[in-house]
């Protein structure tokens, strides 16, 4: 009887270990955290981009997306800054640049959302099938 | 980079909240919903840069995604109809075999990117060699200058993007400008009507006759040019 209680209490108490480890990581979260929670944020806006129908909403998931991108470059800005790198710096730039090129690109996308309309009086992403055969 | 105490607290709040305004930006039937869940999923990410001492890059994502390119979108959106899909009338996603395929295809760049950054994340700190809270960050260092109110120091960081914005990225920082330049011109030109086209007499003269049977008003413009017409009868 003890000697299959002992096994047992063994792994109950490795269980127990893996999970104060697991909190351990939450309540410190690291480098990871902040890449999994982009990465996360990436497929959510693929996922927008490929499922919806309107061109508007799928403006904004591209907007997620950029965004994503953004997150990963601070968070490894900041992780370089903790090794000690003298161009950590670099990170927080690239991310000013990724937004300009994201204004200008929602500018133009948003004109060419309103040309459309104009011309075919639909902004849903299916019934745009002009060069289709 | 560790962060603890209420550091980590916020993390997990607006990380979770980013994520899921996220999803609501996709998932919103409405699409004014939608331009506000993408609002607050952007502010959320905003207050990650400023736990990731990014106070710089935190102000210009509010500056110029909220206060310029979402106030874009919903202008956007008032300008075009989207009535159908509001009340439900139409299906507001793909048709269910394309959706079904690219949400596999989802999962599996789910899957592939959590194991690459699970494996990524220890090569790189084995290879750095990072100890826990040895090298202090910029904005906890005793040295910096006390705010004005006393409870906070003055970060260098800003002062730090600015001087290598300009040291090293000087150049692509004019290219920059040039780009926005282009995307004003681009969607001033874009967003004209054909009257304004006409007006500017920048409209092929086969086009603007052709115009003028659904609108009389074009008339107009051809009759003071004088060109369009003469050709077309000679």
């Amino acid at each position: 009887m003890l000697d299959s209680l002992i096994p047992a209490l063994i792994l109950v108490e490795n269980e127990g270990s893996r999970m104060s480890t697991v909190w351990e990581k939450v309540q410190h979260p690291d480098l990871s955290k902040f890449l999994v929670i982009a990465a996360i944020l990436f497929i959510i806006g693929v996922a927008g981009v490929l499922t919806r129908r309107n061109i508007i909403v799928i403006f904004m998931s591209i907007e997620l997306i950029l965004n994503a991108a953004n997150l990963n470059f601070i968070a490894f800005s900041r992780y370089l800054q903790q090794t000690g790198n003298a161009n950590a710096v670099a990170g927080q730039i690239f991310t000013v640049f990724i937004i300009v090129v994201a204004a200008a690109e929602a500018a133009i996308g948003l004109g060419i959302v309103i040309a459309l309309y104009r011309n075919k009086e639909t902004i849903l992403l299916d019934q745009i099938d002009l060069l289709k055969w | 980079m560790t962060l603890s105490g209420w550091e980590a607290v916020f993390f997990w709040v607006f990380a979770i909240a980013a994520i899921f305004a996220g999803l609501l930006t996709v998932m919103a039937r409405n699409t004014v919903h939608s331009a506000l869940f993408l609002i607050s999923s952007l502010i959320s990410v905003a207050a990650l840069f400023i736990i990731l001492g990014a106070e710089f890059i935190a102000g210009v994502q509010i500056l110029v995604y909220v206060g310029g390119v979402m106030v874009l979108f919903l202008f956007v959106i008032m300008l075009v109809n989207v009535g159908l899909e509001e009340r439900g009338n139409i299906p507001i996603f793909n048709r269910s075999t394309q959706v079904g395929a690219s949400l596999i295809f989802c999962l599996l760049m789910v899957g592939g990117l959590l194991f690459a950054i699970n494996n990524g994340v220890h090569a790189l700190e084995e290879r750095d060699k990072i100890s826990e809270g040895a090298v202090m960050l910029p904005s906890q260092d005793k040295s910096l200058a006390v705010a004005a109110t006393g409870t906070a120091r003055i970060s260098k960081e800003t002062e730090r993007v600015g001087n290598s914005l300009y040291r090293y990225a000087s150049l692509p920082f004019e290219i920059a400008s040039v780009l926005l330049l282009v995307a004003i011109i681009g969607s001033v030109m874009l967003a004209r009507t054909i009257k304004q086209e006409a007006a500017a007499n920048d409209v092929a003269p086969e086009v603007l006759l052709d115009e003028i049977k659904h609108e009389p008003e074009l008339a107009k413009f051809v009759h003071e040019e004088g060109d369009p017409v003469s050709e077309t009868n000679a």
